[in-house]
Order: C-alpha cells, then structure tokens, then sequence
C-alpha cells in the first residue's frame, strides 16, 4: 500500500483446516499491511474467512487448523515462526487483543468483574494486587461503568449484556495492546448499545493509539468508524481501499452486490436485493475468480484465471477482471451509483449513518 | 436464603415422615408377624399357656399390639385387685366386658385366666412410632416405687477424674451434657432416638445401641469412681443409666442409682467402622480421581487420556466381585491379609486393601465426570477469551475452568461423606468387615423390623440433608446460584 508505518504485515497467507479427513483452505493466499493507528474493517459474508484471518494473527487458530504457507510480520519478527502456545503468552493480549462477539460467554461466570481485569494486568504488566486493582479500577471508569470500584467485585451475571462488552474492552485494553482485533463486536448487542461500543472502542483507539481492525458483515459499522476496508470473499481480500473509496468508488462486482444489499438502502414496498447464489465450496480447488459464479458481470476469463490486483488509486485496489484494459466498461448498479446522494439524504435527517 | 433454608427442612422433615410412615406400614401390614417368631429358638422350644403369653409379649414389644395379661387387665380397670383375678367372679366378668368395650379381643388361656389384645391399625402404628421416637430425657423421667426418695433436680458437677458435666438426678441418664477430650468434645444423653427393639438378633437392645455400641472385647481404663473406688474398668461412667435395683458391686463404685453403664470395647461400632473405611477411601478417591480427571482433560486424546480411559472401562465392566476378590488376591502376595480380623482394628494392614478396593471402585465415576465437565468448559468462549488474554493454558484451567467444572462436583460432596455410613456390603462381606454394609440386608432377612425401620430412618435423613447440604455449599462456588423461597425475588 504505502511507506508508511506498518505495523502487522501479512504476506501470501494460506490457512488449512482439516474437516473429517478433508482439506478446506479457508484463507487463500493473502497478503496484507495494516496501516498504525488506522481503523480497519473487514468485511465479508459468514464463512469468508474474516475471523480466521485475524485469529492467525495471536495463533488462536482450532486444534485442526494450520497455517500452511506465508508470513506475518509484526514489530520485526515473524509470527508464524512462534511454534507454542508460550511463545504466542508474549503476542496474545499484551501486543494484540481481540474482542469477540459474545459479551454474554465471554467472562467466566465464577470469577468477579474485578479479578477478570486485574489478572491481566498482573499477568502481563507484573503489577501487584492493589495496583492491578487500582488500575482495573480506572479502567472499568474509562469505560463507561459508573461505581467501579463498588463493581468491582460484582460477578458477569450482575452486569448487562452492553456493560460487559465494555468490561471486555478494559480486559483488552489492560495491556496497552497495539492491535485491538474487534471480532463482530456488536453483533450481539442491541442497536443503541451497538453505537455507544463503536463510539466507545474508536475514542479509546485515539486515547490509547492502538490499531483497530474490524471484523463485521455489518457495513454501517464499517461507514461509520472505519478508515481503510478490505472486502473478503471465499478466503480472499477481493477488494481494499479507504472507506470512501470502497462506498462511494466500489470496483469489484462483489462489493457492489455488498452495498446494494444494505437494508438502510432498501425502497418502501421494493424487495431487499440479495446477491443470488452461495459461495463456493473451500474443499474443493477454485480456478479463476471465486465469485464468476455468481457474477452477472463475469467475462470468460473469469472461469479460466485469477484475477490479480488492478490498482484504482495509489490507496484503492480491487481484484477483478473488470479493470483490465482489455475488459468492456461495465457501469455499477443504480443502487450503488446513488448510494453517495443516499447516504447524504440519510445523514441529513439528522441521524448518524449506522445509528438508527 | 434463611427463608429458603427453613422451608427446605420443613420440607425435608415432611417427605422423611412421608417415607418413613410409608416403610412402617409396608413392613407392620406385608410382613407377616408369625414370621417374627421363626427364628426365636427359644419360642420353638416352648409349649402351651408359657408360649401363647411369650408370643404376646414379643408382639407387644415390638410394636405389633397391646397385650394385657389378666393381672395388668385388673391393675388398670378393678378396684377390687383380688376379686378379679378370680377367673369367673363377677369382678372378672366386668373387666373382660369392659376391655371388649374397648375393642380389645379377650382370649382365655389354657388355666382359665383371661388376657387381652389390641392389634394397632395402620395409623396407631405410624403415630405412636412418631409419638415415642423422640425421647428427651428429663428429672421426672424415672417412676421407681422402691425409691420414693429419689431426687428430681439438675446440677453442675464433675467425676473424681475431672470430667464436668450437667448431671442430673432423676432422669434416665446421670450425665445430660458433659465435656471430654474425645471428638466432638460436647456430649449429650439428653435427647435420643428411640426406635425400638433389635428382635431376633441382638435381642432386647435397642436398635440404635446395636449400630453404635462398641465390637469386640471390652477394654479396662483406670479410673476414680463416685465412692472413691480406684480400679481397672471397662465402665464408661458418662453412659450410665437409672439402675432400680443396685446390687453391692454397683454399691462399691456409685453412691446413687445410675448403675447402668455400657462398656469400653476395643472395636469400634458398626457406623465407625464403616465410616473409618468409607471416608477413608473416599479421601483417596478425591485425592486421585479429581487430580486424574483433570490432567485427562487437560491432555484430551494424549497417551494419559487413553490410560484413563481403560482404566476407567476396566473397572465400570468389571463386576466389581471380580475386582474385589482379585485385589484381594494381590494383596495376599504383598502379605496383606484376606480377612479383616485376622490382625484386627489396630493393625494398619488390614486397612490397606479394602480401603483400596472402595477407592477404586469410586474412582472411575468421578473421573468420567470431572474430565467431562473440564472438557465441557474448555471449549466454552470465556475460555477463548481468556487465552487471547495471553493466559497460558495453565493458568486457564487452574483459574478459570476447574472452578467451572467443580460446581457440580461440589454438589455431590456432602452425599458422598456423610453416606459413607451406610457402609460398602460387597467389600465388608469379602473381608468380614464389621461394618454396617451388611446390617439392611440381614436386617431384612432375619426380619428385624425395627431395625429396617431405624436404618430407612437413618439413611433417608441423611440423604436428604445431604442433599441440602450440598445445595448449600453450590452456593458459596457458584456466585450466580442464590437459593430463593418461591418466586424470583432476587
């Protein structure tokens, strides 16, 4: 992408599973730098391989899963040279830290509030007792939990579903991670909760200057906090760009089928538009571009070869056949075309886009 | 809480009266009383009036009827004691009248002299059970006639060996509470539980001195008696009881009445003995099954697991007869003996082998559950998020999954220990062990009622109030559990 400060790069990535004696490559061969400081979405349907992508990253891969082939470089050493789980104590948590989706499992049931917090900090920071407290305490403040320290020693089921996915922002945030992966951090939360987390997750990433990386199908979210987005389908990045770029300039046929399918966008009385057709089977080898099938754009080539990356501007790429010279000059749909004058009519009610 | 806890008993106190009147009119109603008698040798030997009036007098003991002999019929309904133990007279006519009166059937033996029965129906049975099951002892409970002097008071005092105690003079026991320095170091013969005779073994005693009294053969202590009398004896002075006639022997050592003493045996009881064994064993169970259960869950798959696995499949298909006898064969190569009291309650070898059988009999089960409860809690999120914590696998399961997974362990705890006492029958019968194993069914089969009746009792009471016990103690592991009375009112 560019010169800048990159602080986790991923190069030609391959992730294998193995599912009942067969093989499913469910990240095919990505390569990707994530920006300092940046907030970045990525995108994508279930089974696209978001998740799998980021838990690469802190080596929280399943037990039947390994990375076949590639780098990830992050603060001048390559991860995926780490071999054990002791080796990854030093990654996981203290440099990055996820979030994952389900505040309502993700704390022990048994453990307070308070000893959840301070156990990492004592853990990673080598803090004593009452200074892990005192500083789980100020954390539990940072994030909105009013009474902390009367809280302190309450226990998850005390908590509300929104109250402990903040809890689980300072568990994240103890550390001073560098990277904070947000694995659908919202999904389970109701839609006024949904903003004050993203609110909550991007004042925090300046106050801590940490790198966000979002992995959500929810592209309100995307608009709303996003800097830099990357679209993934069938294990790949189809698609990157600043967030701009990526709404208002989509290249890929993917992306479009993406942005018209937004519920925000649909018509009164008109059908919601899906995009027709499931993805393809990861078992199996895929020739050509993944998404052909299921492309109303698809030009021959399609079906016989990959794609590579065709650059759109210096920050903006995209990986589809419709960008080459030689390809025919295809317009995007209506819906993605207005999207620009949509969204600005939606702003303009006075609401924040994503909030509603 | 304290609501909730107070309704459990009631409740729990309400469904041992249910179970246990159910009990006594099965066993009183299904089995019949002839069958009492059959193992009674001296019964079988007897002939004529002496047998009829024997038969009577065992039912009336053992809780079947209410039998009144010609002399207790004029006791309780003539004025005219004389004329009424005339078989005929009018007097005599007038009692039997009146006793039929009262539903009794009146029968003549074989001299002529009338008796009385009552056989109780099913509910006279279940209400003078309840009625004379607890029994508190009190200063006016003896009614001696040939001790009219007999003082009725409670007062502090001590034994010449130092011992103090609330004694009392009057009541069926001397000493009411007294201190020691044997475990609980509080006593009390105030309150008792009386369910009747053991009949035919052990018969005469109550049934509850039969599980609790010392085996074996006495020991003597030396010790100080009331009048002074310095001397070796098996007497165990804080038990002693009214005695209505002292001979001189008791008249060396007491200065009062409470003569009655039991004795000091080398043995411990039938309950002891079991709960030596059975708690004995469990602690080795614990002590293995969770620390293996564990490292099989934490290496799930792995070499150990697989030993476990078999070990755990060994054991569960292995009839456990098989498995009692086969250790026990082993044993004897490592000169362990076969049979408990070939060296006897003193000896730790012959502790070493039934204690190891119980152990790994209850050892499997534990096992299987704790792996899985661990298994079921590693792969929960709170245990994803934890590793991307950065806590090492450690410190997940030894932090957080094992006091997830203990919850339900913890559950059982309370049951296990305290229903050690109802003994392990196989096991004890292997290695004649006198422990309670064998008492329910011998109990049964030698138709002991009260016995059955007192060993339903005891067992149903403590399974239920293990069962709260271990309600309980979830609480305090699991903070989300709050027990409640009736609706959701936290």
């Amino acid at each position: 992408m560019s010169e800048k400060n990159i602080i986790l790069s991923v190069k030609d990535l391959e992730v294998k599973f193995k599912v009942r004696d067969r093989v499913l490559t469910a990240i095919r061969n990505i390569s990707m730098d994530f920006e300092e400081g940046k907030v970045v979405a990525i995108v994508g349907e279930s089974g696209s391989g978001k998740s799998v992508f980021t838990k690469t990253f802190t080596g929280m891969l399943d037990m039947n899963g390994e990375v076949s082939h590639g780098e990830i470089w992050f603060e001048g050493r390559n991860l995926m040279e780490i071999k054990d789980d002791k080796g990854w104590e030093e990654i996981r948590g203290k440099k990055i830290a996820t979030v994952f989706q389900d505040p309502m499992t993700s704390l022990n049931p048994v453990r307070t509030i308070g000893y959840q917090i301070a156990e990492v900090i004592i853990k990673h920071q080598g803090k004593s007792k009452d200074e892990a407290k005192q500083e789980a305490i100020e954390l539990m403040e940072k994030v909105g939990i009013v009474n902390a320290a009367q809280r302190y020693d309450e226990y998850p089921f005390m908590y509300s579903g929104g109250m402990r996915q903040r809890i689980v922002i300072a568990i994240a945030l103890a550390c001073h991670p560098k990277i904070l992966i947000c694995d659908e951090p919202t999904t389970a939360l109701d839609v006024t909760i949904q903003a004050q987390i993203i609110r909550l997750i991007k004042d925090l990433s300046v106050e801590y200057g940490f790198t966000t990386i979002y992995i959500t199908h929810d592209l309100g979210v995307v608009a709303n906090v996003a800097d830099v987005v990357a679209v993934m389908y069938a294990g790949q990045i189809i698609e990157y760009g600043n967030v701009d770029e990526v709404f208002y300039d989509a290249r890929h046929p993917y992306t479009w089928g993406l942005l018209s399918s937004l519920p925000q966008l649909g018509e009164k009385g008109e059908e919601l538009f899906a995009i027709r057709g499931t993805p393809p089977s990861l078992f199996e080898q895929i020739k050509g571009d993944a998404f052909a099938p299921r492309n109303q754009y698809a030009l021959a080539i399609d079906y016989v070869k990959e794609p590579p990356f065709f650059k759109v501007t210096d920050t903006h790429y995209a990986k589809t056949w419709l960008l080459d010279p030689r390809a025919p000059k295809v317009e995007p749909p209506a819906a993605v075309r207005e999207l620009h004058d949509r969204m600005l009519v939606l702003t303009a009610k006075g609401g924040i886009y994503g909030e509603h | 809480m304290k609501k909730y806890i107070f309704s459990r008993i009631i409740r729990s106190i309400f469904s041992i009266i249910i179970v246990e009147s159910i009990v006594i009119a099965m066993i009183f109603t299904m089995i019949p009383k002839t069958k009492v008698l059959d193992l009674d040798t001296s019964y079988r030997k007897m002939t004529g009036d002496t047998k009829t009036v024997y038969r009577y007098t065992r039912y009336e003991d053992l809780g079947y009827l209410d039998f009144d002999r010609l002399s207790d019929m004029c006791k309780k309904e003539s004025d005219d004691y004389n004329g009424c133990m005339v078989n005929g007279s009018e007097e005599n006519l007038r009692v039997i009248a009146e006793y039929e009166s009262k539903g009794y059937t009146v029968d003549k033996l074989r001299n002529g002299a009338a008796f009385a029965i009552h056989e109780y129906s099913i509910p006279e049975l279940i209400w003078r059970f309840w009625k004379k099951l607890i029994k508190i002892d009190n200063p006016n409970a003896i009614t001696d006639d040939n001790n009219p002097d007999l003082e009725r008071k409670y007062y502090w005092g001590s034994d010449k060996d130092g011992n103090v105690g609330l004694m009392c003079s009057g009541c069926q026991y001397k000493y009411q509470l007294y201190f020691n320095s044997k475990f609980p170091f509080i006593h009390q013969n105030a309150i008792g539980l009386n369910f009747g005779i053991s009949f035919p073994t052990k018969a005469g005693v109550p049934t509850m001195d039969v599980i609790n009294e010392g085996q074996g053969s006495q020991v003597t202590v030396k010790q100080t008696f009331p009048t002074g009398l310095e001397a070796e004896s098996a007497i165990i002075q804080s038990s002693c009881q009214y005695k209505p006639t002292i001979d001189h022997l008791d008249e060396n050592k007491f200065t009062d009445h409470y003569a009655n003493c039991s004795s000091r045996y080398d043995s411990p009881s039938m309950v002891n003995t079991s709960y030596i064994f059975g708690i004995l064993s469990l602690i080795i169970a614990y002590a293995i099954g969770i620390p293996a259960g564990i490292a099989m869950a934490r290496n799930k798959g792995k070499i150990g697991d697989q030993i476990g696995v078999v070990f755990i499949n060994v054991v569960i298909a292995m009839p456990s007869l098989a498995l009692i006898f086969f250790t026990r064969q082993i044993g004897t190569v490592f000169g362990l003996p076969d049979k408990f009291p070939l060296y006897g309650f003193k000896d730790v070898r012959s502790y070493v082998v039934p204690m190891v059988i119980l152990a790994i009999l209850s050892m499997p089960s534990l096992m299987t559950w704790v792996r899985r409860y661990m298994l079921d809690q590693s792969s929960s999120d709170y245990v994803k998020f934890a590793r991307a914590k950065g806590l090492s696998q450690r410190e997940i399961f030894s932090k957080h999954i094992l006091k997830n997974a203990i919850i339900p362990i913890v559950n059982g705890i309370p049951a296990s220990i305290i229903l050690c006492i109802s003994g392990a029958l196989i096991t004890e019968s292997a290695f004649a062990i006198p422990g309670m194993g064998k008492m329910l069914p011998d109990a049964i089969q030698k138709m002991n009622n009260n016995m059955v009746i007192t060993l339903t009792f005891i067992f149903s009471t403590l399974a239920i109030f293990s069962v709260l016990l271990g309600d309980l103690l979830m609480t305090i592991v699991d903070p989300r559990i709050q027990l409640a009375a009736g609706e959701d009112d936290n």
